[in-house]
């Protein structure tokens, strides 16, 4: 059942994936955390915030069409 | 050499177990796996040299990748990619200083999963259908003016973008209501973000008990059905991911 319903595309499961890493879960921060790149990391997360958006209005035509489920 | 933190682990077995668990396990840059315990939880984390290849989108995933394989073990509570601590000692600080916290959210995620859901739509289709419902009830500039000044073209357009805004706000909180409906049965926790863009309508996070799972799924699939002219975007299951409250400054 879930492969017909649970959307199996991989570009937009990795978007999933980072989304998840890089901007939910347990935040631990101050003076405790050793700070690496912070930055960068940062600015990877606002860049797949963006590519996420564009990938997912590029895909929208194609993910979870009706037809998929009747097969 | 750092250490960078995976998980915080619900451990109701022995720390002998736990570690059983762990042992073999890889994390990101094949370093070991390890855990430090305070009495029924644990930290999940591993050796790591910081360097500026802490920004590689393959390190992320690896990372979530050991997240999801000590889930399919254990209830945890992800912790964000890119939190390194200096020692051992610090990081077992950690979990006694918060372990109240920690322990709250375990047990509010306790067997529970998450899936997503974004519903997405043609914004142009839908902006042309919003516009006929919204045209019913056609603004009326007597309504707002007592007499036709030069502005009054100007602010009757304003108020009528207005009108179409509600009427898509209004659309939206109805889906939100009507998939409510359809998850009574199963009963999730969720959280909804409403008009993302023009194009996704709504993100939302279920958490959802690990034996309805099915049930959900099944339950997101005949909803879909019945709304033809929207797309349906469903992922999981995931770890709690959305469903971690807890912020440590």
């Amino acid at each position: 059942m879930e492969e017909n319903v649970i959307n199996q595309s991989k570009d937009i499961t990795v978007i999933e994936i980072l989304d998840r890493v890089l901007n939910k879960g347990v935040v631990i921060t101050g003076d405790i955390v050793i700070s690496v790149a912070e930055i960068d990391l940062i600015y990877v997360g606002l860049k797949l915030l963006v590519t996420s958006v564009e990938t997912m209005q590029e895909k929208r035509l194609t993910i979870v069409k009706p037809d998929q489920e009747k097969k | 050499m750092k250490k960078i933190i995976y998980a915080i682990l619900s451990t109701n077995q022995s720390l002998t177990e736990i570690s059983d668990l762990v042992n073999g396990m890889k994390g990101i840059m094949d370093a070991n796996l390890y855990v430090l315990s305070f009495n029924d939880i644990s930290i999940a984390v591993s050796d790591f040299t910081p360097s500026k290849d802490i920004t590689n989108r393959e390190l992320a995933i690896d990372f979530a990748g050991v997240i999801e394989a000590l889930s399919q073990q254990v209830t945890l509570l992800p912790v964000r990619f890119g939190t390194f601590i200096k020692t051992d000692e610090i990081v077992h600080q950690l979990l006694v200083n918060h372990y109240d916290s920690f322990l709250r959210n375990l047990q509010k995620v306790e067997n529970k999963c998450e899936f997503g859901l974004k519903v997405l739509c043609d914004s142009e289709t839908f902006s042309t259908k919003i516009s006929a419902q919204a045209a019913a009830v056609e603004v009326q500039p007597r309504e707002y003016f007592s007499t036709d000044t030069v502005h009054t073209n100007y602010l009757l357009e304003k108020i009528k973008i207005n009108k179409l805004e509600d009427s898509l706000f209004q659309y939206v909180d109805q889906l939100i209501e009507d998939i409510s409906q359809y998850l009574t049965q199963i009963n999730p926790d969720s959280k909804y973000k409403k008009m993302v863009t023009n194009s996704i309508l709504l993100d939302a996070v279920f958490l959802v008990k690990k034996n309805k799972k099915d049930e959900f799924i099944q339950a997101i699939s005949t909803f879909k059905q019945q709304h033809d002219d929207l797309q349906f975007l469903l992922t999981g299951s995931w770890p709690p991911y959305s469903f971690v409250d807890i912020v440590i400054e």
